[in-house]
């Protein structure tokens, strides 16, 4: 009997295998259809994707709150994945507030009637922006800019202004022409383009890459950027633009661009927002800003309406 | 039912194998399935993380499609998930993995707060538990929505049972092949500790031929390279060297086991073959039961002679006609000789335990008890003769009592040995009677030749008054009573004279037939005027012997005067001569038909002065006399009333006189 009540003592020992936590009943036979529901006025707003989606969030967030707070409007943030998309969005009037580099501006204005009416100021004071060729440190064979001769080269994307018409553009004041390249790669889609194309080049598979002004800024914390060297930098060109598509109500377009315009670099708040938003100003702007984009585009063989 | 070594051995080595697994088992399996849980739940909330944060792009795009196809490849990830859904910040599902509509009520099964990084909740949709994971889906401090992943915790216990299963299997399995080693190893131990144990009963029940240990195989005389014949150990298959003794090895210490097994320890014949502790154990209970039947052996040797002793000693002393008794130190009685039971008409049986009140009387008890105590506290032996008056008269012992010591300080008991003196004590009587009886005799002898002349001389002159007087006259009846008292007295100091007097002995051979005719011739015809007629039947061959034959004619005189006296008148005297038991010997037999004598009396009727007759009758010596020549002629004397022969009831006595013939005195002379 004492080696029964052993055992017992020995199972008693080791609680029971109970679940822990009370289960709580669901009826999963209950069910419904999903239907998303169209916000009414919502004003939309949609960061070109150059950076990945998160980027521009974080970049615009408080932007957007800040205009629906001082313009009383229902701005929403929207994520076109490519800027081919977002050029489509401005036409299907599913873009109402596009910003934008000055190619794509100067590409939605003809074919889908954007209209620019404010421009960025660049954290460097400079109402304009170049583009960047970079190689890796340890690649001897690129020195100069004739040395991207028969170089496989990574752009941005065929609508990037900074990452490939102004790089386009210097190599042909420099000339070098598409021919003269052993291959012109675009970097896959969608989002985060500039950011690729750093990679790319950091990871040895192109050996030059085009970036605009400040993306190595915005990878540092990505890759060691000491490992990148810029071959060259373009010309500067008109800086980002704010559009409003086609047909939006002028009012709307005031009061987005008075808001903007509004902010002050020295205002604590608009400060946060500026340093955000990577610009420390907006300004007024109009379309011929953009005409020496437009003549790059031409100069370089680019159509606009492709 | 008892259960064996083997089988409690079995028993308990399967109870541990069986309690450290169910142990381990419980343990282990609790430990595993909370860990496994724990894993699956782990895996649930990294699951939802990652998918949470490979959401965020897709949900800021409104990219359906992306999102549609994160969602699916997430269920499909593993078969206990069970669902996946995304709802925006209003709770409202974006997309989700279901194929026939959204569920309504799991949208608020389950919160996540901003603060939260996961919210699990278990879920009972009745068919299934769900743990259901609710992360939120941030970007940078907005939250765009909630993720929200279901996984089966049914599937999850299936896989956590199948463990438990496996452990279940690897435990039974680890304690079958335990129980088969064990098995294995514990065969060879209960077969040998069966064996010992039949080893052991088979010597309990006297077999001590008993063999235990397996024939040895490996061999000092081979590892020394002893060629020794003589040695004990040599060619011994069955007993160890370093347990006998007497072994021949140059190292070996002389004695036995208890001597020698520190020396043989150090030898490489015991370092070499000595087993392990259970053939050890075999091959010492071998050497014992040897050594056990070397000392039973010598022990029945003992004890055979012991008993032997035992025997001879109790056959001595029930031999012995004295009585002989051990008492112990309390006066029981621990020892007792044949004549001491038969003394008391006892058994031994009805002695031994016994003490003296439960065999003597209170006073006899009481008495003897006081000797034994003083005997006892001084140690001083008591030497006694103790008058016993019994059912067959008075007997008179010689008792002495001796106290046994045990050591110098104990007493153990003591001693009594008793003797019957009682016939010692009649020859004591007789023998101072017969001093007595010598004294009177000389006295008697010197008074009778003294006397023996005045009586001549009165004799003579009363035979001369007696011619002088007439016949008819008073005077000469007077005189003739004188003369006839004198010759009375002149006869009574002859007889005593001859008593005491050893007169010269004139040995001749003769026949004793003739000196009986010659007896008879004298006396035939006194016996017939009183009508006594005398018989007589001698031997057909001569009777010779050498002796006095003039004492033993006076032998058969006194014979015949006492049976013609016994008699009286009317009677027969039968006299037969012939041989007795041998040829060495003549047997002379004189019978009356008289009065016989009584018991009393014919014990002492060859005592001198000793007689039945009146005062004017007899001396009380004839018969006195006649023991006396009879002896002197190395004969036997005995006699009988009634006689051995004839009828008994008409009394009477016989003597018989046995006398040894001188046929055999011939040979010795020749011889000699």
């Amino acid at each position: 009997m004492k080696y029964v009540w052993m055992i017992l003592l020995c199972f008693s020992l080791f609680p029971g295998c109970g679940e822990d936590g009370s289960a709580i009943k669901v009826d999963l036979t209950k069910k419904e259809l999903v239907i998303l529901k169209e916000e009414p006025d919502v004003i939309t707003y949609a960061y070109l994707p150059q950076y990945s989606h998160t980027v521009s969030h974080t970049r615009h967030h408080s932007l957007i709150q800040y205009l629906r707070k001082e313009t009383g409007l229902n701005i929403k943030q929207i994520f076109p994945d490519t800027f081919d998309e977002h050029m489509k969005m401005v036409g299907r009037k599913k873009i109402d507030i596009s910003f934008s580099n000055p190619f794509i501006y100067v590409k939605i204005a003809k074919r889908y009637g954007a209209n620019a009416f404010a421009r960025i100021v660049e954290m460097n004071g400079k109402e304009s922006f170049r583009g960047q060729i970079i190689s890796r440190m340890d690649n001897a064979s690129i020195q100069t800019l004739s040395d991207c001769r028969n170089k496989s080269w990574i752009a941005v994307d065929s609508t990037s202004a900074g990452g490939y018409l102004y790089p386009l553009g210097h190599f042909f004041d420099h000339g070098i022409t598409k021919k003269d390249f052993q291959e012109i790669a675009f970097a896959p889609g969608p989002g985060g383009k500039q950011e690729k194309v750093v990679l790319s080049v950091y990871a040895g598979k192109y050996d030059i890459g085009t970036i605009r002004e400040g993306t190595l800024d915005v990878v540092a914390d990505k890759i060691n950027v000491k490992n990148i060297k810029i071959i060259s930098m373009t010309d500067p060109y008109p800086g980002w633009v704010y559009a409003a598509r086609k047909n939006l109500d002028k009012k709307i377009v005031e009061k987005i661009q008075q808001a903007l315009e509004k902010l002050d670099f020295n205002h604590k708040q608009h400060r946060e927002i500026l340093e955000a938003a990577n610009f420390i100003k907006v300004i007024t702007s109009s379309d011929s800003d953009f005409d020496e984009v437009r003549k790059l585009a031409d100069k370089v063989g680019m159509n606009l309406e492709e | 039912m008892k259960l064996g070594f083997r089988n409690k051995i079995y028993l308990g080595f399967f109870s541990l194998l069986l309690i450290q697994g169910l142990v381990i088992f419980f343990w282990a399996s609790q430990v595993m399935k909370i860990s496994l849980l724990e894993e699956i739940k782990n895996r649930g909330i990294s699951i939802g993380i990652n998918l949470s944060a490979r959401m965020v792009e897709p949900m800021l795009a409104m990219d359906f499609l992306r999102m549609k196809v994160l969602v699916d490849e997430t269920v499909e990830l593993g078969d206990d998930i069970f669902y996946t859904f995304v709802l925006d910040r209003d709770d409202t599902p974006l997309i989700h993995t279901f194929k026939e509509g959204f569920p309504i009520a799991l949208k608020t099964a389950n919160h996540v707060l901003d603060n939260q990084k996961v919210s699990v909740q278990l879920i009972d949709t009745g068919d299934q538990l769900i743990y259901d994971y609710a992360v939120p889906v941030f970007i940078n401090d907005s939250r765009l929505g909630t993720l929200r992943l279901g996984l089966f915790q049914t599937r999850a216990e299936k896989a956590v049972n199948k463990i438990l299963i496996s452990a279940i299997i690897t435990i039974i399995s680890a304690i079958f092949i335990a129980g088969i080693v064990g098995t294995l190893l514990l065969n060879p131990v209960t077969k040998s500790i069966k064996k010992l144990y039949g080893s052991s009963e088979q010597a309990l029940r006297g077999n001590l031929d008993v063999r235990t240990a397996p024939m040895l195989k490996k061999n000092c005389w081979d590892l020394m390279q002893c060629h020794q014949k003589n040695c004990p150990a040599y060619k011994n298959y069955h007993h160890r060297c370093w347990y006998m003794a007497g072994t021949l090895c140059p190292t070996c210490v002389e004695g036995e086991y208890a001597k020698k097994i520190d020396s043989c320890r150090q030898c490489q014949v015991y370092k070499r073959f000595s087993g392990d502790e259970i053939q050890s154990l075999a091959e010492s209970f071998d050497a014992m039961i040897l050594s056990l039947k070397g000392n039973l052996s010598d022990l029945k040797a003992a004890e055979s002679i012991l008993n032997e002793q035992k025997t001879l000693l109790q056959i001595i002393l029930d031999a012995i006609p004295d009585f002989i008794s051990l008492q112990d130190h309390e006066g029981r009685y621990i020892s007792v000789n044949r004549a001491f039971y038969k003394m008391l008409n006892k058994n031994k049986e009805e002695i031994i335990g016994k003490v003296n009140y439960d065999l003597f009387s209170r006073v006899q008890a009481e008495l003897y008890n006081k000797e034994d105590k003083t005997v006892l506290e001084t140690r001083i032996p008591l030497v006694k003769e103790n008058r016993v008056a019994g059912q067959k008269g008075i007997k008179w012992l010689h008792v002495v009592k001796i106290p046994v010591l045990e050591t110098e300080d104990r007493v153990r008991g003591l001693v009594c040995s008793g003797r019957d003196i009682t016939e010692l004590k009649i020859v004591q009587e007789q023998l101072t009677q017969a001093q007595k009886m010598e004294s009177v005799g000389r006295l008697a002898a010197g008074v009778a030749h003294e006397i023996n002349t005045p009586l001549g001389i009165i004799l003579g002159y009363a035979q001369l008054l007696l011619e002088d007087v007439e016949k008819d006259g008073q005077i000469y009846k007077d005189v003739a009573i004188i003369a006839k008292q004198t010759k009375l007295c002149s006869k009574i100091v002859a007889d005593l004279l001859n008593f005491s007097r050893s007169t010269q002995r004139n040995i001749t051979q003769f026949n004793i037939n003739d000196a009986i005719k010659e007896v008879l011739s004298m006396i035939e015809h006194t016996f017939s005027l009183n009508h006594v007629i005398v018989k007589h039947e001698y031997d057909k061959n001569p009777l010779l012997m050498r002796g006095d034959k003039e004492k033993l004619k006076q032998v058969f005189i006194n014979l015949l005067n006492n049976a013609f006296d016994a008699i009286e008148e009317n009677g027969s005297i039968i006299v037969n001569t012939g041989t007795g038991d041998t040829q060495d010997e003549i047997k002379i037999s004189i019978s009356d038909t008289g009065c016989g004598i009584s018991k009393d009396n014919i014990r002492n009727i060859f005592e001198p002065f000793y007689t039945t007759k009146g005062p004017d009758q007899g001396t009380g010596l004839g018969l006195s006399v006649t023991f006396g020549i009879i002896k002197e002629h190395n004969g036997t004397i005995k006699a009988y009333s009634p006689p051995l022969s004839g009828n008994k009831k008409n009394g009477g006595t016989q003597f018989i006189v046995e006398l040894p013939s001188s046929l055999n005195t011939k040979k010795g002379e020749r011889n000699g």
